[in-house]
């Protein structure tokens, strides 16, 4: 590893003047589970100095006021895994968090570095995008607060400046009658980065009609988002396989029209197909099944892929 | 390069050491403790060999900062024995020749007592999700698996 200076913070305040004080010449280290596999490559630019966050108490914590559900960017994958009130409101987070990485790296990965790491393959990003959540952004010169889905410029570029420091992500907690998935496909279960992963969210009315849809593709478009020429698809219809089928169908075919078509392509296009159709055929199972490991992977067995 | 002063807790001793800024635990623990149990594998957190508790977590310590360990508590494998008397989960590695050529068991045992600190019934699904981050290129892990199962009926 080539030198650079450390420095310790024990609040936001103080981070915040540092970031002011350094710029574009410092790095956030939090968990350290991308950072430092970055810092041992040859060919990177290590930062001047490197600002620990790791021991600011003020934004490691899970809250839930008022129908919303706060989590501060220290919290790890771990503690995501074991949070009640996630696992009650916002399931398809807790099955994300789930297939990240090791136990290893679940202890240490935190949420705030899976979002600002800004790689495509980040397994937190689409089920918080499908819930609507908002960051907030912090700098000596104030707060701001933005749509996550707003966030990201390209893969590992978020809109956060320099001087910023990630304090919070919030969103409201699903409705009882919302049912929510998350699955991954990577290439095996354990340590995988995602290929290709789907967060879907269905909210149904008594009468079984879908009034909300949200399906969110991770590892596929440059910058998360919603896929609402799918989403629409839903509204207003009833679960069937032939509903899912032509809402992944859709899926795929915003997915090319965005990437063109290239190398993954012929892998990519029936196989994001399938994963929406899966889940959102997982949103509909009663009671939601509890997320537990390996069960956000997919063997894609039906499609010869492993 | 700048020195930092911190104070921890390793395999129950306590310490104040002067450390360099930008040492990975890893490093620290084999270089300047001596404690070469813990293994130099990928580096990258992929393969498990370097895993040590990081108060009662399994971590990969070489994805540590030494100074974020400051305040906290290590153990490693070489903190498994207790005045010589071996942890269980070491005699039922033995017993089920859960070793082979060794590399990997030092990660694959603190794995182990993470799992079984937090949950000592834990049954074989807990138990692969657990080492689900060791590599073992040599058993096939069902003696490793074995080995957990039995110290956890203990």
């Amino acid at each position: 590893m080539k030198p650079f200076e450390y420095k310790a913070v024990n609040s936001v305040e103080e981070a915040c003047s540092v970031l002011a004080e350094y710029g574009s010449d410092a790095r956030i280290l939090a968990g350290g589970t991308d950072l430092l596999i970055e810092f041992r490559k040859q060919n990177v630019r290590t930062p001047k100095v490197v600002i620990d966050i790791s021991f600011i108490k003020e934004i490691h914590s899970i809250e839930s006021p008022n129908g919303t559900i706060i989590i501060r960017p220290l919290v790890t994958h771990s503690e995501i895994v074991n949070s009640k009130v996630v696992q009650q409101y916002a399931s398809l987070l807790t099955s994300a968090a789930l297939v990240i990485g090791s136990p290893q790296i679940r202890n240490r990965g935190t949420v705030g570095g899976n979002i600002m790491n800004a790689a495509t393959c980040a397994d937190t990003v689409p089920p918080l995008i499908a819930l609507g959540a908002k960051v907030t952004l912090e700098s000596k010169a104030g707060s701001r607060q933005l749509d996550l889905s707003d966030l990201f410029i390209k893969p590992y570029q978020t809109k956060a400046k320099h001087e910023e420091i990630l304090t919070e992500i919030h969103f409201t907690k699903l409705p009882p009658n919302a049912k929510s998935s998350f699955i991954k496909l990577g290439r095996r279960n354990a340590l995988a980065i995602s290929r290709l992963s789907v967060a879907a969210i269905l909210t149904q009315d008594k009468n079984g009609k879908i009034t909300d849809a949200r399906i969110v593709p991770g590892a596929a478009l440059p910058v998360w988002k919603r896929v609402t020429e799918a989403e629409k698809i839903l509204i207003g219809e009833k679960p069937s396989i032939e509903l899912f089928t032509a809402a992944g169908q859709k899926v795929s075919e915003v997915l090319i029209s965005h990437t063109g078509r290239r190398w993954s392509t012929e892998y990519k296009e029936p196989v994001i197909a399938v994963l929406v159709r899966r889940a959102l055929e997982q949103c509909t199972l009663t009671p939601n099944p509890s997320p537990k490991l390996g069960e956000g992977s997919s063997d894609l067995s039906e499609l010869g892929e492993g | 390069m700048k020195k930092f002063t911190i104070k921890t807790i390793v395999n129950n001793r306590k310490y104040e050491f002067s450390v360099s800024q930008n040492q990975t635990l890893l490093h620290f623990l084999r270089e300047e403790l001596g404690l070469t149990g813990t293994k130099c594998g990928c580096e990258i957190g992929e393969c498990g060999a370097c895993t040590v508790l990081l108060n009662g977590e399994a971590v990969n310590s070489c994805l540590v900062l030494v100074p974020q360990i400051d305040g906290k508590e290590i153990v490693t494998v070489e903190g498994l024995s207790i005045n010589g008397k071996l942890h269980p989960l070491q005699e039922t590695f033995m017993n089920h020749d859960a070793v082979h050529c060794g590399f990997c068991t030092p990660g694959m045992l603190m794995s182990a007592k993470a799992l079984l600190d937090k949950n000592p019934k834990a049954g074989e699904k807990e138990i692969r999700t657990a080492i689900s981050g060791n590599l073992c290129r040599c058993t096939g892990y069902v003696q490793i698996v074995e080995a957990i199962n039995d110290a956890s009926e203990k």
